[in-house]
């Protein structure tokens, strides 16, 4: 097994472990974290390739890529969390158990 | 792709946006209001100009920092993408022209949302750049983009039930980005280009394929709020202020089947199936047919029109499974190829029109009652003529009867239903429109039903009931040029294309 | 050997990310958080992706950590009873669903699993692409800077690194459009732990330099605009936490060009560029260096804004004020 295999075989399993999380947690903390582990799981995907593709240096536009992912998701995961604290701040909720 | 003539348009018309949105941010109240209607206006206008330079010299490219694909990112405006944006530009000026007297009627006791205007000129460019983008990475840029306006613009009224809204919906966006993503990270991993034209080339059938097929297609299912991913739309689009509302249902959601429709007909054409096709469609039936029903239980307006957008994305989905061929039938033998596109067009823009157009109507209601409770719309003809016209006639075109874009829509999708054969979907386009003409009428019988008690109707300044009965006559007007369209539409690529489905082998359930 | 650390490593992340996720308490999760971060980094070090590295110790795991370590102080510590065992499996509030969820939490479960041999198939018979890297290497002497992370980034992928620049500072507006924070605390007593204040007397210029330093020398080796960025947007986070909130000492305009220019910059330029016949961001190969080197700059700055307006902003959102909500917009 080459060493990319390990790295893009462990990416799906983040995935799945991510998608789980993200349906089957209840806080919303854990809601976030779970789509964040998600994102970890298809950057390491990406990287994983890169790694395969090497030359002389490893392909670096999959390196670009998740560069921008990951500022990207944690953009998203803090405007997440902000709307989490918000509606703590308003409701006293941190799930949405209570609503619907 | 490279050969083709290029143009300063494409860039232009994400840029301009952009500088006004950031521009913006350096003002306050009503400053920001004042630039952001004015990036509002040159945008629209920009985008118009674009459409017409792409009428005549056909696609145009830009090809970014002058770096060709793969390495580089190559922005396309062929007639579809000129299509998508001329829509925006109609449909997002009027509603920007009603967002500015809305919000400024309200000045005094909301503060106006000065946010407004930032955020939906960066919606705009993220719009404009996924209709533009021909690159997978940068279409999940553009998509971010477009998800954080979105529930940001969602949540703008602060209002709890927004937040709980907004973050469902916000949580929903990010997994299904991510989905997509990963569909991308394999696609990329198996071909080394993230360039649609070159991945349309290069693309080999097998598990990975299938497999990215599959996430990619869940993750913008998720989007596009598609039956059985369709939970976050309802609460987030009736929550939401009035203009955000109409721009997040009108344009937002189109988005996501944009994407859909490009990378299903020019990227995936070998790992789709017939079975796939036919399970897509499927997913669109029973939201036509779902979220009918769920219209025309609720008893608010806003609740009415969101479960009613549900209805309206199927039908969407329902054109692919005549735009993906029965085994062994050819693209040049099928003759409704082009009756399906053309219903997918005009279904996008007929509802962009009407959807808008009824939600504008129940934020005047709002206005004028406080809330939107459907029983209290008893004698609306009386106290607001305009609106109450402007809704009669959104419906009619919801419902699909002539002569509005919407009855092209639907006609043109029966149509391509019996020309295929695939009579099984004839009775779910029918049924759909039986039951919105009975929410609709249900309204309409309301606002003509005589007053039991006088209801407090404050006053509306007439301006925005034009902007809502513009935007209806708008789904009337889009049949106009309805030939001239479809020939325009005609000199692209993609439009007119059928997926010719391999034998054996291939997709395993995607929906 | 080096499989046996790469299983171990790969082991290590995916138990990682299920006890994040499984752990009874928050203040574990968001403690198990970092170290997932931690072992993602060193996975992307052992992939030879340095760059990547950086930025995720530095924003994924080490910014975004900070924001869920100062939201445990709403969510934690108020009402454990109630709030610490909501994940719990003898919760009361659960009780009482468990068995009308019992089936669908196993479809949910079957569907996963299913799910995840497919995604497991997909990877493993996955065709070799062959990847850019020889496109890369190809055109990287045209590329103005000699590494080629940054050459994808601000060259030949400069629109994505563009917009990326704009979500960020998107993800501070929508944070504003959620509404409920003062905008920026009034600059308070400078804090009177001597301790506190020695640290940030010591980090402020290290800080700065070393992000200087990643800065400049992203051009020929891994590091960059946003490694760079988070550097400095540390030094805005410290002195907020020592009672001198950056936003409220300068004036209100300067702050706004801070979080604006350097999208603002970018953009100018590539349009003056398309003006001189170009496309956007089309650099003249002679003076590529220097312009991506001004574009990292301007753009660290804004980043490094934003982020410190994000933790400003996030950190205020406190349960214990509710009289005091004021709308900012």
């Amino acid at each position: 097994m080459e060493t990319y295999q390990i790295y893009s075989l462990t990416s799906a399993v983040l995935f799945v472990i991510g998608i789980g999380g993200v349906f089957a947690s209840r806080h919303f903390i854990k809601k976030i974290i779970a789509t964040i582990i998600m994102g970890g799981g298809v950057f390491l995907c990406f990287v994983s390739f890169a790694e395969r593709d090497a030359l002389s240096f490893a392909d670096p536009v999959p390196h670009a890529l998740v560069i921008t992912g990951i500022v990207v998701a944690v953009a998203s995961a803090a405007f997440a969390l902000a709307l989490a604290r918000r509606i703590y701040q308003l409701t006293g909720e941190e799930s949405f158990t209570n609503d619907k | 792709m490279k050969d083709l003539p290029t143009s300063l348009f494409p860039a232009l018309l994400v840029g301009l946006p952009v500088l006004f949105a950031t521009l913006s941010l350096f003002f306050r109240t009503r400053g920001k209001a004042l630039v952001g209607l004015t990036g509002c206006l040159l945008t629209a206008g920009l985008s118009l100009i674009a459409f017409v330079e792409v009428t005549q010299r056909g696609t145009v490219i830009h090809i970014l920092g002058g770096w060709e694909p793969p390495l580089g990112i190559l922005l396309r405006m062929d007639s579809l993408a000129a299509v998508f944006i001329g829509m925006t530009a109609l449909v997002g000026v009027f509603i920007s022209l009603y967002a500015w007297r809305y919000f400024r009627a309200q000045e005094a006791t909301t503060g106006g949302f000065p946010l407004f205007w930032p955020l939906w000129l960066f919606l705009w460019a993220g719009l404009n750049g996924l209709f533009l983008s021909n690159d997978l990475f940068n279409l999940f840029v553009t998509i971010e983009v477009i998800g954080i306006c979105a529930v940001a613009l969602a949540v703008l009224s602060g209002k709890s039930g927004a937040l709980f809204a907004g973050l469902r919906y916000l949580l929903a966006a990010i997994t299904g980005s991510m989905a997509y993503l990963f569909g991308v990270a394999l696609l990329y991993g198996s071909t080394g280009t993230l360039d649609l034209g070159l991945l349309g080339q290069v693309l080999e059938p097998g598990t990975t394929t299938t497999f990215a097929l599959l996430v990619i297609t869940l993750g913008l299912m998720i989007k596009m709020a598609g039956f059985p991913f369709h939970f976050w739309l309802p609460p987030a689009h009736s929550s939401a202020l009035a203009p955000v509302s109409a721009l997040l249902s009108a344009l937002v959601v189109k988005g996501a089947f944009y994407i859909l429709l490009r990378l299903w007909m020019e990227v995936f054409g070998v790992s789709l199936t017939y079975a796939a096709g036919q399970l897509i469609g499927l997913a669109g039936a029973v939201a036509v047919i779902w979220g009918s029903w769920q219209a025309f239980m609720q008893t608010s307006l806003k609740l009415i029109v969101a479960h009613s957008s549900v209805a309206q994305l199927g039908y969407l989905l329902m054109i692919f499974p005549l735009l993906i061929l029965a085994p062994g039938v050819t693209a040049g033998s099928a003759d409704w190829l082009s009756s399906a596109w053309t219903a997918g067009v005009y279904q996008v823009m007929s509802h962009a029109f009407a959807k808008a157009s009824f939600f504008l109507s129940a934020g005047i209601i709002i206005m004028a009652l406080g809330h939107d409770r459907i029983e209290s719309l008893r004698d609306l003809v009386g106290h607001m003529r305009i609106t109450a016209l402007a809704i009669g006639i959104a419906g009619v075109s919801l419902i699909g009867l002539p002569p509005s874009g919407g009855f092209i829509a639907k006609w043109m999708l029966l149509k391509g239903i019996f020309l295929s054969g695939q009579w099984w979907w004839a009775p779910v386009v029918l049924g759909g429109s039986l039951l919105t003409a009975g929410y609709v009428f249900m309204l309409l019988r309301l606002a003509f039903a005589p007053a039991r008690e006088k209801e407090p109707f404050r006053p509306v300044p007439k301006s925005l009931e034009v902007c809502a009965l513009l935007l209806a006559l708008g789904s009337f007007l889009i049949v106009l040029p309805a030939d001239y369209l479809i020939q325009f539409l005609e000199s692209s690529e993609i439009f007119g294309s059928g997926i010719e489905s391999i034998v054996e082998g291939g997709a395993d359930g995607n929906d | 050997m080096s499989v046996l650390i790469d299983s171990i490593l790969a082991i290590l992340a995916v138990y990682l990310a299920l006890q994040c996720l499984l752990a009874p308490r928050l203040t574990q999760t968001v403690f198990i958080f970092f170290a997932f971060g931690l072992a993602l980094a060193l996975a992307w070090v052992r992939l030879g992706a340095v760059d990547v590295a950086i930025t995720e110790a530095a924003i994924a795991s080490g910014f975004l950590g900070v924001l869920f370590l100062d939201a445990l102080r709403d969510f934690s510590f108020t009402a454990p009873n109630k709030r610490e065992n909501l994940e719990a499996v003898h919760d009361p509030l659960s009780r009482n669903d468990t068995k009308s969820l019992l089936l669908p939490r196993l479809a949910l479960w079957l569907g996963l699993g299913l799910f995840l041999l497919i995604a497991l198939e997909a990877v493993w018979k996955i065709p070799d692409g062959g990847g850019l890297t020889a496109a890369a290497e190809a055109l990287l002497p045209e590329s103005g800077v000699e590494h080629p992370v940054t050459a994808v980034l601000l060259n030949f992928r400069a629109y994505d690194t563009w917009l990326e620049i704009g979500v960020i500072l998107l993800g501070l507006l929508a944070i504003f459009a959620v509404g409920g924070i003062k905008l920026y605390r009034k600059p308070g007593v400078a804090a009177d732990d001597p301790l506190l204040r020695q640290v940030i007397l010591f980090f402020t210029p290290v800080l700065f330099l070393f992000g200087a330093f990643l800065l400049y020398f992203g051009k020929t080796g891994p590091g960059g605009a946003f490694q760079a960025a988070v550097l400095w947007g540390a030094i805005g986070i410290l002195l907020h936490l020592g009672g001198r909130p950056v936003f409220s000492v300068i004036p209100r305009w300067l702050g706004q060009l801070l979080l604006t220019v350097g999208l603002v910059f970018f953009l100018v330029l590539g349009f003056l560029l398309m003006a001189g016949g170009g496309a956007l961001f089309e650099y003249p190969p002679a003076h590529a260096g220097v312009l991506i080197l001004i574009v990292e700059t301007l753009a660290a700055i804004s980043i490094a804004a934003a982020l410190t307006a994000i933790f400003a902003n996030l950190n205020q959102m406190k349960k214990e004020e509710p009289n005091e909500i004021e709308s900012t917009n």
